[in-house]
Protein backbone atom coordinates (compact mmCIF):
# COMPACT_ATOMS: atom_id res chain seq x y z
CA UNK A 1 0.00 0.00 0.00
CA UNK A 2 1.75 3.51 -0.97
CA UNK A 3 -1.06 5.69 0.49
CA UNK A 4 -0.99 8.50 2.71
CA UNK A 5 1.38 10.88 1.31
CA UNK A 6 2.05 11.80 -2.32
CA UNK A 7 -0.20 10.74 -5.84
CA UNK A 8 3.76 10.10 -7.23
CA UNK A 9 3.72 7.27 -4.23
CA UNK A 10 0.45 5.06 -5.64
CA UNK A 11 1.07 1.83 -6.81
CA UNK A 12 -1.14 -0.81 -8.44
CA UNK A 13 -4.08 -2.12 -5.96
CA UNK A 14 -4.13 0.83 -4.05
CA UNK A 15 -7.50 1.44 -2.88
CA UNK A 16 -9.19 4.77 -2.73
CA UNK A 17 -12.00 5.77 -0.67
CA UNK A 18 -14.75 5.59 -0.53
CA UNK A 19 -15.88 9.19 -0.08
CA UNK A 20 -19.37 10.04 0.25
CA UNK A 21 -21.69 13.44 -0.40
CA UNK A 22 -24.43 14.77 -1.99
CA UNK A 23 -24.62 16.03 -5.67
CA UNK A 24 -26.18 19.38 -4.78
CA UNK A 25 -27.83 22.02 -6.95
CA UNK A 26 -24.66 23.89 -6.05
CA UNK A 27 -21.99 21.30 -6.70
CA UNK A 28 -23.99 20.79 -9.82
CA UNK A 29 -24.87 24.47 -11.09
CA UNK A 30 -21.53 25.81 -10.12
CA UNK A 31 -19.34 23.10 -11.76
CA UNK A 32 -21.56 23.47 -15.18
CA UNK A 33 -21.37 27.01 -15.12
CA UNK A 34 -17.51 27.00 -14.54
CA UNK A 35 -17.65 24.84 -17.80
CA UNK A 36 -19.73 27.07 -19.65
CA UNK A 37 -22.81 24.37 -19.93
CA UNK A 38 -25.73 26.86 -19.86
CA UNK A 39 -27.81 24.02 -21.12
CA UNK A 40 -31.51 23.84 -19.52
CA UNK A 41 -30.33 20.04 -18.27
CA UNK A 42 -27.71 21.68 -16.51
CA UNK A 43 -29.07 24.85 -15.63
CA UNK A 44 -32.85 25.00 -15.47
CA UNK A 45 -35.10 24.49 -13.10
CA UNK A 46 -36.81 21.41 -13.65
CA UNK A 47 -35.13 18.28 -13.75
CA UNK A 48 -31.72 19.38 -13.76
CA UNK A 49 -29.17 16.75 -13.75
CA UNK A 50 -25.33 17.06 -12.70
CA UNK A 51 -22.93 17.00 -15.89
CA UNK A 52 -21.43 13.64 -15.52
CA UNK A 53 -17.31 15.06 -15.61
CA UNK A 54 -18.08 15.96 -12.47
CA UNK A 55 -16.77 12.39 -11.78
CA UNK A 56 -13.80 13.70 -12.34
CA UNK A 57 -13.71 15.74 -9.18
CA UNK A 58 -14.37 12.60 -7.65
CA UNK A 59 -10.29 11.40 -8.03
CA UNK A 60 -9.45 15.00 -5.97
CA UNK A 61 -11.87 14.13 -3.03
CA UNK A 62 -10.04 10.31 -3.17
CA UNK A 63 -7.03 12.04 -3.46
CA UNK A 64 -7.34 14.61 -0.92
CA UNK A 65 -7.91 11.91 1.45
CA UNK A 66 -5.37 8.98 0.19
CA UNK A 67 -2.80 11.10 -0.62
CA UNK A 68 -2.88 14.25 1.98
CA UNK A 69 0.29 16.01 1.33
CA UNK A 70 -0.61 16.52 -2.47
CA UNK A 71 0.91 16.12 -5.43
CA UNK A 72 4.40 15.23 -5.06
CA UNK A 73 7.84 16.91 -5.66
CA UNK A 74 6.23 18.28 -9.51
CA UNK A 75 3.54 18.79 -10.95
CA UNK A 76 0.65 15.84 -12.11
CA UNK A 77 -0.55 15.93 -15.62
CA UNK A 78 -4.04 14.74 -16.23
CA UNK A 79 -3.79 12.93 -19.68
CA UNK A 80 -7.39 10.64 -20.38
CA UNK A 81 -10.40 10.64 -19.21
CA UNK A 82 -12.73 7.62 -19.71
CA UNK A 83 -16.13 7.74 -18.11
CA UNK A 84 -19.23 5.90 -18.93
CA UNK A 85 -22.48 6.80 -17.97
CA UNK A 86 -24.97 4.54 -17.24
CA UNK A 87 -27.85 6.90 -15.77
CA UNK A 88 -28.33 10.61 -15.59
CA UNK A 89 -27.41 11.63 -12.12
CA UNK A 90 -30.08 13.74 -10.83
CA UNK A 91 -29.60 16.58 -8.00
CA UNK A 92 -30.18 15.28 -4.47
CA UNK A 93 -28.53 12.00 -5.11
CA UNK A 94 -26.81 10.60 -2.38
CA UNK A 95 -23.44 9.68 -4.02
CA UNK A 96 -20.35 7.29 -2.94
CA UNK A 97 -17.58 6.80 -4.94
CA UNK A 98 -14.44 4.52 -4.67
CA UNK A 99 -11.19 3.80 -6.42
CA UNK A 100 -8.55 1.74 -7.41
CA UNK A 101 -5.19 1.79 -8.53
CA UNK A 102 -5.32 -0.72 -11.41
CA UNK A 103 -1.91 0.51 -13.86
CA UNK A 104 1.35 2.33 -13.08
CA UNK A 105 3.92 1.85 -16.22
CA UNK A 106 6.23 3.96 -18.09
CA UNK A 107 6.47 4.61 -21.66
CA UNK A 108 8.42 7.37 -23.47
CA UNK A 109 10.27 8.32 -20.23
CA UNK A 110 7.00 9.57 -18.65
CA UNK A 111 5.39 7.79 -15.89
CA UNK A 112 1.31 6.61 -15.78
CA UNK A 113 -1.05 5.94 -13.18
CA UNK A 114 -4.53 4.83 -14.05
CA UNK A 115 -7.19 4.85 -11.72
CA UNK A 116 -10.81 3.09 -11.84
CA UNK A 117 -13.06 5.15 -10.09
CA UNK A 118 -16.97 3.92 -9.39
CA UNK A 119 -19.73 6.62 -8.80
CA UNK A 120 -22.45 4.80 -6.99
CA UNK A 121 -26.16 5.72 -5.45
CA UNK A 122 -25.34 5.90 -1.96
CA UNK A 123 -28.74 4.47 -1.59
CA UNK A 124 -28.56 1.32 -3.61
CA UNK A 125 -25.14 1.12 -4.80
CA UNK A 126 -26.54 1.30 -8.56
CA UNK A 127 -23.38 2.37 -10.65
CA UNK A 128 -23.98 5.82 -11.69
CA UNK A 129 -20.54 6.40 -13.57
CA UNK A 130 -17.91 4.01 -13.99
CA UNK A 131 -14.61 6.10 -14.86
CA UNK A 132 -11.04 5.14 -15.61
CA UNK A 133 -8.84 7.93 -15.14
CA UNK A 134 -4.49 8.39 -16.57
CA UNK A 135 -2.25 10.65 -15.10
CA UNK A 136 1.02 11.36 -15.92
CA UNK A 137 3.71 11.87 -12.68
CA UNK A 138 6.51 13.95 -12.43
CA UNK A 139 6.10 16.08 -15.16
CA UNK A 140 8.77 18.30 -14.17
CA UNK A 141 11.41 15.63 -13.90
CA UNK A 142 10.47 15.13 -17.79
CA UNK A 143 10.85 18.26 -18.33
CA UNK A 144 14.31 18.67 -16.72
CA UNK A 145 14.99 15.43 -18.93
CA UNK A 146 13.56 16.73 -22.12
CA UNK A 147 15.96 19.96 -21.45
CA UNK A 148 19.40 18.04 -21.07
CA UNK A 149 18.82 15.83 -23.65
CA UNK A 150 17.91 18.93 -25.64
CA UNK B 1 -33.55 15.72 -37.04
CA UNK B 2 -31.63 12.55 -37.47
CA UNK B 3 -27.50 12.66 -38.06
CA UNK B 4 -26.43 9.83 -40.56
CA UNK B 5 -22.72 8.95 -40.08
CA UNK B 6 -19.79 12.03 -41.64
CA UNK B 7 -22.40 14.34 -40.10
CA UNK B 8 -20.04 17.14 -38.22
CA UNK B 9 -20.90 19.68 -35.76
CA UNK B 10 -18.48 22.35 -34.18
CA UNK B 11 -18.63 24.92 -31.27
CA UNK B 12 -17.76 28.12 -31.90
CA UNK B 13 -14.09 29.03 -31.48
CA UNK B 14 -13.41 30.32 -28.05
CA UNK B 15 -10.20 31.85 -26.70
CA UNK B 16 -8.60 30.11 -23.59
CA UNK B 17 -7.93 32.85 -21.43
CA UNK B 18 -6.71 32.78 -17.94
CA UNK B 19 -9.77 33.39 -16.65
CA UNK B 20 -11.05 30.38 -18.30
CA UNK B 21 -8.21 28.22 -16.97
CA UNK B 22 -9.03 30.05 -13.30
CA UNK B 23 -12.47 28.82 -13.49
CA UNK B 24 -11.31 25.24 -13.79
CA UNK B 25 -9.27 25.47 -11.22
CA UNK B 26 -11.87 27.50 -8.61
CA UNK B 27 -14.18 25.01 -8.79
CA UNK B 28 -12.41 22.21 -8.21
CA UNK B 29 -12.01 22.88 -4.45
CA UNK B 30 -15.14 24.38 -4.81
CA UNK B 31 -17.34 21.36 -5.16
CA UNK B 32 -15.65 20.12 -3.10
CA UNK B 33 -16.48 21.83 -0.25
CA UNK B 34 -19.86 22.88 -0.95
CA UNK B 35 -20.54 25.62 1.17
CA UNK B 36 -22.20 28.07 -1.39
CA UNK B 37 -18.91 30.06 -1.48
CA UNK B 38 -16.19 29.92 -4.23
CA UNK B 39 -12.97 28.37 -2.35
CA UNK B 40 -9.61 28.89 -4.35
CA UNK B 41 -6.89 26.36 -4.11
CA UNK B 42 -2.98 27.10 -3.51
CA UNK B 43 -1.42 27.90 -6.75
CA UNK B 44 -1.84 25.32 -9.95
CA UNK B 45 0.40 24.58 -12.94
CA UNK B 46 -3.07 26.02 -14.77
CA UNK B 47 -3.13 29.42 -12.92
CA UNK B 48 0.49 30.66 -11.87
CA UNK B 49 3.33 31.36 -14.34
CA UNK B 50 5.76 30.93 -11.65
CA UNK B 51 4.86 27.54 -10.58
CA UNK B 52 4.29 26.55 -14.23
CA UNK B 53 7.44 27.72 -15.20
CA UNK B 54 9.31 25.54 -12.16
CA UNK B 55 7.12 23.08 -13.62
CA UNK B 56 9.25 23.14 -16.92
CA UNK B 57 6.29 24.55 -18.76
CA UNK B 58 6.71 27.81 -20.64
CA UNK B 59 3.56 29.33 -19.03
CA UNK B 60 0.43 27.75 -17.41
CA UNK B 61 -1.64 25.62 -19.60
CA UNK B 62 -5.40 24.56 -18.99
CA UNK B 63 -6.81 21.89 -17.44
CA UNK B 64 -7.51 19.05 -19.38
CA UNK B 65 -11.43 18.96 -18.19
CA UNK B 66 -12.21 22.31 -19.53
CA UNK B 67 -12.05 21.03 -23.12
CA UNK B 68 -13.43 17.64 -22.05
CA UNK B 69 -16.70 20.12 -20.94
CA UNK B 70 -16.61 21.87 -24.18
CA UNK B 71 -16.97 18.54 -25.91
CA UNK B 72 -19.84 17.74 -23.61
CA UNK B 73 -21.57 20.69 -23.92
CA UNK B 74 -21.28 20.36 -28.02
CA UNK B 75 -22.63 16.92 -27.24
CA UNK B 76 -26.13 18.13 -25.33
CA UNK B 77 -26.64 20.82 -27.90
CA UNK B 78 -26.79 18.46 -30.68
CA UNK B 79 -28.17 15.21 -28.86
CA UNK B 80 -30.07 16.90 -26.08
CA UNK B 81 -29.74 16.23 -22.48
CA UNK B 82 -29.50 12.12 -23.17
CA UNK B 83 -25.59 12.96 -24.04
CA UNK B 84 -24.90 13.54 -20.31
CA UNK B 85 -26.99 10.92 -19.66
CA UNK B 86 -26.31 7.32 -20.62
CA UNK B 87 -23.01 6.50 -23.17
CA UNK B 88 -19.52 7.50 -23.08
CA UNK B 89 -16.89 9.92 -23.60
CA UNK B 90 -13.27 9.59 -23.75
CA UNK B 91 -11.16 12.24 -24.21
CA UNK B 92 -7.16 12.26 -24.44
CA UNK B 93 -4.87 15.23 -23.88
CA UNK B 94 -2.22 15.24 -26.52
CA UNK B 95 -0.98 19.08 -26.79
CA UNK B 96 -0.70 21.53 -23.78
CA UNK B 97 -3.64 24.44 -24.14
CA UNK B 98 -1.40 27.93 -23.54
CA UNK B 99 -3.29 31.19 -22.91
CA UNK B 100 -5.04 32.61 -25.48
CA UNK B 101 -5.24 29.62 -27.77
CA UNK B 102 -8.43 29.53 -29.64
CA UNK B 103 -10.00 26.63 -29.56
CA UNK B 104 -12.90 24.61 -31.36
CA UNK B 105 -14.76 21.39 -30.27
CA UNK B 106 -15.85 18.99 -32.67
CA UNK B 107 -17.43 16.00 -32.96
CA UNK B 108 -18.25 13.24 -36.16
CA UNK B 109 -20.68 11.04 -36.44
CA UNK B 110 -18.90 7.37 -37.38
CA UNK B 111 -21.82 5.38 -36.74
CA UNK B 112 -25.39 5.20 -36.07
CA UNK B 113 -27.06 2.29 -34.74
CA UNK B 114 -31.14 2.31 -34.61
CA UNK B 115 -32.72 -0.24 -31.97
CA UNK B 116 -35.70 -1.86 -31.91
CA UNK B 117 -36.98 1.20 -29.55
CA UNK B 118 -36.51 3.18 -31.92
CA UNK B 119 -33.82 4.88 -30.57
CA UNK B 120 -30.86 5.59 -31.66
CA UNK B 121 -27.25 4.98 -30.47
CA UNK B 122 -24.39 7.29 -31.87
CA UNK B 123 -21.00 6.45 -31.97
CA UNK B 124 -18.86 9.67 -32.67
CA UNK B 125 -15.12 10.86 -32.98
CA UNK B 126 -14.61 14.00 -30.61
CA UNK B 127 -11.55 16.33 -30.60
CA UNK B 128 -10.59 19.97 -29.86
CA UNK B 129 -9.12 21.40 -32.50
CA UNK B 130 -6.64 24.94 -32.44
CA UNK B 131 -6.88 27.92 -34.83
CA UNK B 132 -4.80 26.33 -37.24
CA UNK B 133 -6.45 22.90 -37.38
CA UNK B 134 -4.22 20.78 -35.08
CA UNK B 135 -5.69 18.82 -33.07
CA UNK B 136 -4.69 19.04 -29.09
CA UNK B 137 -7.39 16.72 -27.54
CA UNK B 138 -8.88 13.59 -28.88
CA UNK B 139 -11.29 11.22 -28.42
CA UNK B 140 -14.78 9.34 -29.26
CA UNK B 141 -18.46 8.88 -27.64
CA UNK B 142 -21.41 7.11 -27.22
CA UNK B 143 -24.85 8.65 -27.41
CA UNK B 144 -28.17 6.82 -26.88
CA UNK B 145 -30.52 9.34 -27.94
CA UNK B 146 -34.16 9.14 -27.85
CA UNK B 147 -36.01 8.58 -31.91
CA UNK B 148 -35.47 10.98 -34.00
CA UNK B 149 -31.54 11.33 -33.44
CA UNK B 150 -31.40 14.58 -31.12
CA UNK B 151 -32.32 18.52 -31.83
Amino acid sequence: MATGRYTSDLTVGDELGPVRYTMSRFIAREYAHANELHQPCFQGLESPIAPPTLVHIDKLRLYKIACPAGAGPSARIHYEFDATMHEPVPLGTPIESRGKVVSRYEKKGREYVITDIEMRSADDGRLLIAYRDTVILSFKAQAERAGAAA
Amino acid sequence: MSHPAGSQFRTPPRPMTRERMRWYVDIQETVQADTGRIVTQPPTIHDDDAYAKKNGLPGIIADGMISTNWILGLLVDVFGPEAAGRGRLRTKYIAPIYEDQVITACASVKRVVHGATRDAVYELDVWCEDATGVKVTVGDAVVHAPAGGGR
